[in-house]
């Protein structure tokens, strides 16, 4: 395949959409000008499971402003009801504390929310269960497990090797509920215009929204609009529809053809809009004295909610990172009455990587070699799942470059060893894995302009992640013209279809199709086009993916100080090292970078969804009790990567660089705190308590 | 009476909502969007704006606030700068030209998916307007500041998910000067705006902002359910989380006799209406305890609208002002109608959030005996660094005669259902020699005052063993002096 030699991409393009954004002038979904609209504030269930007896709404309805109650009585029925997570006021049933049970539309947000509180609802309670326990009594093993993978795998005679292996690790890790919380609430804007449905949505993927919304609707997905061309954040959240887009669109059908507008509260994205589920893994390693791993385990248990399963694919990692004749992973679910759990940043690879990555921190010490040593002795020279040759695996490049970088060799192998003012200091390291993935059923469309521009088509979403910036350079590019001469059109259900902006395949996918159509444009109409010359191009399946594991790798560094008094603990310095293919974009990159490393550094130290189990209840649900990393918190924080072009990674020769920056932070972070006072925490987060002993 | 009127981005707007409307609210509702809504409870900074707050009698302040707590109702006659406001008239820059703060936060990839922007640009806004900026100047010690005289803090109130904030801060250390001719600069060498003596009535709520103190106590004594407003960072987040919708709102936030900062010989009376920021600003480092204090106190946005009075007028067990306050023997003077009434900080609060405050009084100026105790520390225990709220906090306040202690006050917050005072400790320590021996002593005896709880910010133990370990602190903090006497 041939590679595109780099033009416009790998030039440090500023965003495109950054001065639209820093005038504050970019619309998201709730600021797109619509016609005498109407609002709506749900009501939540506050029982986590049971029935609902009683509605009354007569309060509400009476109240001035109020244009609709809508409950399971009376809401218009769905198509299809068999997602419960989407089939909203369809049932009397609830299934999880804070699933929506009624709402009000009116003419003002302050209407809505008033009449909201007098809406009274009765309901037959029936026992829950909210708190997630290895010994949990009826987990099960789901069919497969997120991105479609195989819930469980074993290679050899696992437990015979562990049984013969000369140094053991067998521990326990938890991870705890996390949520996204991208700084834009999740928001819809939904308008009946006869059975035409126009959606302004916070959503990842503009036509996946529709593909979901249409079978529920009974309409054809070309009866629906979904337009998204600035999302404040997503991390996974907006990436499948939550029940709310099903809510305002349902709302929408009895307002007369006014629009509906819904803003979901900080408090309520807690229990609606996804999250991480929290994780127990069991991981055994047994190796040689020289550190050689023969066998490697993990057991995972997680949670589901009762009312969809959604299986993490947290084991995923241990599939291919090092090399271990004997293997096991196992997937367990708990099925629980709790929110729906979804896609966070790097779902798998992210929570697997700290129960794997502190796991190979601890066999290091136990068999007294470097933690670099260690990765280095156990590098496979294929991939241990499938057999197949890495496309390209450059960890030990990452690992010795960030090394170098950072001063691992001023690393004190001996823990606790370090105290200046009070703060015991230590440094750590992990290693970091991202699959490359390259959505098929992408289309671009390419039209020259009157005016001498070329318009580039397709329906990508930029949620943050610089599609503005890297598509313009990528059309450059493959068009052989100047960024300024692109005008680049996205996040629009009337444009071609484009797949998520998820998993880290946005820019590989969508890119491969822009590239598709400037070639599929440069043969039909060559050179010197004219106005209103078209040309469409798809992009495909990686054929590469057939013969070669496509992965990208990383290089986590963590330097930590833990009071020795109050258990504070801070990351003092940070760096990290990828190997992602090539980069499009510098700027944008380094700040995907530094954003999912920053993640890593909240859910090392701060973020916990807490469970009180008694009533199904997210205690923590807002900004002021569920911390995400303030500035304060991030000190020294550098990113870099390896000049590479990755020629099975498609005709962009890129991997895609949204999730890789938060697999394995957490576990860095662990690694150097316990290097730093010796004490081993297998919990997340790492806080202060957890350090006094 | 003119009607309601607000001067955004040097365009005056009439603004007609009740007091229910918060700022933002009402500015989105003008179509101005930039200022966003993250949390609608001062966590975020998505919402943040300027405002022209008086420096002084003759000099304007451009500061940020959260424009998602205060009701828009207490800008009537103000004026107010969003995002959208810099890049044209009356912004410094020409029409094509984005402000320097926004060309650096586009140039440095500051704004990745933009939400958190507008906040971020106001809040870097008005620090790089802050008129005692200066570079730094080489070999100079400037934790938490930029080689441009950048204070960090001023961010502290702001969050991103996306960009790991690096790129901002390297957006805000590569700010110069104001350039001439900037028109935000120039404003601040004229008055800022005059206050309003706002009057808002409807059927169901009503926003009076009384002209003097007695039309404010007389009002009070009709009406004891009235809600006073002072910054709103409590009262604007019961509005938005709990659907608080009080009949009668005062506004007290610009009422000059709350506003005074008096410096005497026998004391200094803080003025309950002043912001912290004010208050930091006026005593300029006077009360070394208090800026100890302030900079662990939410954020740079909430602390330009947060009163003294607010906090103490919540009776929060977990407000960070009480425990030095009580450290420092404070007084809190109430007044009502019936004239003022002294009641000591550590006579104050009575139960959770109760207090001897009678329903028509109101806290006028907190009082602060002088001489000040020479040694003191404020010690907050928080899960982060910064705006965060305290699992628990220590203050102390002593004075020694060579090695013996002859005063301690030791306030405590976040331990009980009050904030409160740890005689025990007081008295065991008190005039006796500090040593390593005595302070472990007190360190068990600290331990054990209060009933910390558990809850998710942190478990009772927890909280006990920082009681015992802020006393060995203080122990250590004084240590090296106390050698020098020994
Ligand atoms: C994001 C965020 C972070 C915070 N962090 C902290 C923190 O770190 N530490 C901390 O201690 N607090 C913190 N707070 C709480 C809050 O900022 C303080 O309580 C603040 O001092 C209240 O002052 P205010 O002027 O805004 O009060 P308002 O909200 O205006 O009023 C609060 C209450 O006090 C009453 N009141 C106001 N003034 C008076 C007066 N003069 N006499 C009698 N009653 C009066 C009001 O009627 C109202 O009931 C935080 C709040 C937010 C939103
Ligand atoms: S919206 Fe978050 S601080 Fe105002
Ligand atoms: S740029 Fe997305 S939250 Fe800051």
């Amino acid at each position: 395949m041939r590679v595109q030699q780099p033009a416009a991409t790998g030039l440090d393009l500023e965003r495109v959409d950054g001065r639209a954004k820093v005038l504050g002038l970019a619309p998201y979904a709730y600021e797109h000008p619509a016609e005498n609209p109407t609002y709506l504030y749900p009501v939540q269930s506050t029982i986590a499971r049971g029935r609902i007896t009683a509605i009354d709404t007569a309060a509400a309805e009476t109240m001035d402003g109020v244009v609709a109650v809508l409950t399971h009585l009376n809401a218009p029925r769905l198509a299809d009801a068999a997602d419960k997570e989407l089939a909203v006021l369809q049932s009397d049933e609830v299934g999880f504390r804070g699933q929506f049970v009624a709402a009000v539309v009116a003419d003002s947000p302050e209407a809505a929310r008033e009449a909201a509180a007098r809406v009274r609802v009765q309901y037959h309670q029936e026992p829950h269960h909210a708190a997630l326990r290895a010994d949990h009594e009826d987990l099960y093993k789901p069919e497969q497990i997120n991105a479609g993978l195989e819930t469980d795998t074993q290679a050899g005679d696992p437990d015979a090797a562990l049984a013969s292996a000369a140094v053991v690790v067998d521990r326990t890790y938890t991870t705890p509920a996390e949520h996204n919380n991208p700084m834009e609430p999740h928001t819809t804007v939904a308008q009946w215009e006869g059975d035409r449905l126009l959606v302004f949505d916070s959503t990842q993927a503009v036509h996946n929204a529709r593909k979901t919304l249409a079978p529920l609707f009974d309409v054809e997905v070309e009866q629906i609009r979904v337009v998204a061309p600035h999302v404040g954040g997503g991390f996974g959240s907006k990436g499948l529809p939550h029940a709310h887009v099903v809510l305002t669109a349902l709302a929408a059908k009895v307002t007369g053809g006014r629009p509906v507008k819904y803003a979901l509260t900080r408090q309520q994205m807690f229990f609606l809009a996804g999250y991480r589920t929290p994780t127990i893994q069991r991981l055994q390693l047994g190796a040689s004295p020289d550190g050689r791993i023969s066998v490697l385990t993990h057991d995972v248990v997680e949670q589901t909610s009762a009312i969809k399963e959604f299986a993490e694919q947290t084991a995923g990692i241990s599939r291919m990172m090092y090399s271990a004749d004997h293997r096991r992973t196992t997937h367990r679910l708990a099925s629980l009455d709790v929110p729906v759990p979804s896609w966070m940043r790097a779902p798998g690879e992210c929570p697997g990587s700290f129960g794997l990555e502190v796991a190979m921190d601890e066999l290091a010490e136990a068999c007294g070699i470097d933690p670099i040593e260690l990765r280095v002795r156990n590098e496979p020279a294929i991939d241990p799942e499938t057999g197949k040759p890495f496309a390209s695996r450059h960890l030990l490049a990452c690992l010795r470059e960030g090394a170098r970088r950072f001063g691992w060799e001023r690393r004190n192998a001996q823990p606790g060893t370090v105290l200046v003012d009070g703060w015991r200091t230590g440094i750590g390291v992990a290693a970091s894995t991202y699959p490359a993935r390259r959505q098929p059923a992408n289309t671009a469309r390419i039209r020259f302009t009157a005016d001498g521009f070329y318009e580039v088509q397709i329906g990508a979403v930029d949620l943050g992640t610089g599609a503005w910036t890297a598509l313009t350079q990528i059309a450059a590019e493959a068009l052989e013209c100047g960024p300024e001469q692109v005008r680049l059109q996205i996040g629009d259900t009337d444009l071609p279809v484009a797949t998520v902006a998820g998993g880290s395949s946005g820019t590989a996918s969508w890119g491969s199709a822009i590239i598709g159509a400037a070639q599929m444009f440069r043969k039909e109409h060559g050179g010197f086009p004219s106005a209103g010359d078209t040309s469409e191009g798809d992009g495909e399946r990686n054929p590469a993916g057939k013969n070669y594991a496509l992965h990208s790798f990383g290089a986590q560094f963590a330097e930590v100080q833990v009071h020795a008094d109050t258990g504070e603990i801070r990351v003092s310095r940070m760096l990290g090292v990828y190997s992602a293919g090539r980069i499009i974009n510098p700027r944008t990159a380094r700040s995907q970078f530094l954003g999912g490393m920053t993640m890593g550094i909240g859910m090392a130290l701060h973020e916990q969804s807490v469970m009180d189990e008694r009533f199904g209840m997210i205690v923590n649900h807002d900004f002021a009790d569920y911390h995400v990393p303030s500035n304060a918190d991030i000190r020294q924080l550098e990113a870099f990567w390896l000049e590479e072009v990755d020629e099975h990674a498609g005709p962009l020769g890129a991997r895609g660089i949204g999730e890789i920056g938060i697999v394995g932070a957490a576990a860095a972070v662990a690694n150097a705190a316990y290097n730093a006072t010796g004490i081993r925490v297998r919990d997340l987060p790492l806080t202060a308590d957890k350090f006094l002993t | 009476m003119e009607p309601h009127q607000v001067k955004v981005n040097g365009v005056p707007r009439v603004l007609a909502a009740g007091p229910q409307v918060s700022l933002l609210d009402w500015l989105r509702g003008q179509g101005l969007t930039g200022a966003k809504e993250g949390c609608a409870e001062g966590e975020c900074g998505a919402c943040a704006v300027l405002v022209a707050r008086a420096d002084g009698p003759d000099r304007t302040r451009w500061t940020a606030v959260n424009s998602c707590l205060p009701p828009a109702l207490a800008f009537d006659g103000g004026e107010v700068v969003t995002s959208e406001g810099f890049g044209r008239a009356p912004g410094a820059c020409t029409a094509e030209e984005l402000h320097p703060v926004q060309r650096e936060m586009a140039d440095r990839g500051g704004s990745q998916c933009g939400y958190c922007t507008p906040g971020f640009v106001c809040a870097m806004a008005a620090e790089y307007y802050r008129p005692e900026r200066r570079p730094v100047a080489a070999g100079e010690p400037a934790p938490d500041q930029g080689p441009n005289g950048f204070d960090l803090h001023a961010l502290s109130g702001n969050l991103c998910r996306c960009t790991g904030y690096r790129p901002i801060r390297d957006a805000a250390y590569a700010l110069g000067a104001p350039a001439d001719g900037d028109q935000l600069a120039a404003r601040r060498e004229a008055p800022a705006p005059t206050v309003r003596l706002t009057r808002f009535v409807s059927e169901r709520a009503e926003f009076i902002r009384p002209g003097t103190l007695q039309e404010l106590l007389d009002r009070l004594e009709q009406e004891p359910d009235a809600v006073l407003v002072a910054g709103a960072t409590d009262v604007g987040v019961e509005r938005n989380l709990r659907h608080s919708r009080p009949r009668l709102v005062l506004a007290i936030d610009r009422m000059e006799e709350l506003r005074r900062l008096d410096v005497g010989t026998d004391y200094v009376d803080i003025g309950a209406a002043l912001t912290l920021t004010e208050v930091e600003q006026g005593l300029g480092g006077r009360v070394p305890l208090l800026n100890k204090l302030f900079p662990q106190f939410a954020s740079r946005l909430i602390r330009n609208s947060a009163t003294l009075g607010g906090n103490l007028g919540t009776g929060s067990p977990i407000g960070d002002a009480a425990p030095v306050l009580l450290a420092l023997d404070a007084t809190l003077v109430l007044t009502s109608r019936r004239g003022d009434r002294p009641v000591a900080l550590a006579d104050y609060f009575t139960g959770y959030r109760r207090s001897v405050r009678e329903p028509d009084e109101i806290i006028r100026a907190v009082r602060l005996p002088l001489p000040l105790a020479p040694s003191t520390a404020f010690h907050k225990v928080a899960k982060r660094r910064f705006d965060d709220i305290s699992s628990v906090a220590v203050a102390f306040a002593a004075r020694f005669d060579g090695a013996v202690l002859t005063e301690l006050k030791i306030g405590l917050g976040g331990v009980a259902a009050t904030p409160l005072r740890a005689r025990a400790a007081e008295d065991a320590l008190t005039g006796t020699e500090l040593t390593a021996e005595s302070a472990a002593e007190a360190a068990g005896i600290l331990a054990g005052e209060g009933t910390p709880m558990d809850d998710h910010r942190a478990s009772a133990r927890y909280r006990t063993a920082m009681l015992e370990q802020a006393m060995l602190r203080f122990y250590a903090e004084s240590a090296p002096e106390l050698e020098v006497i020994r």
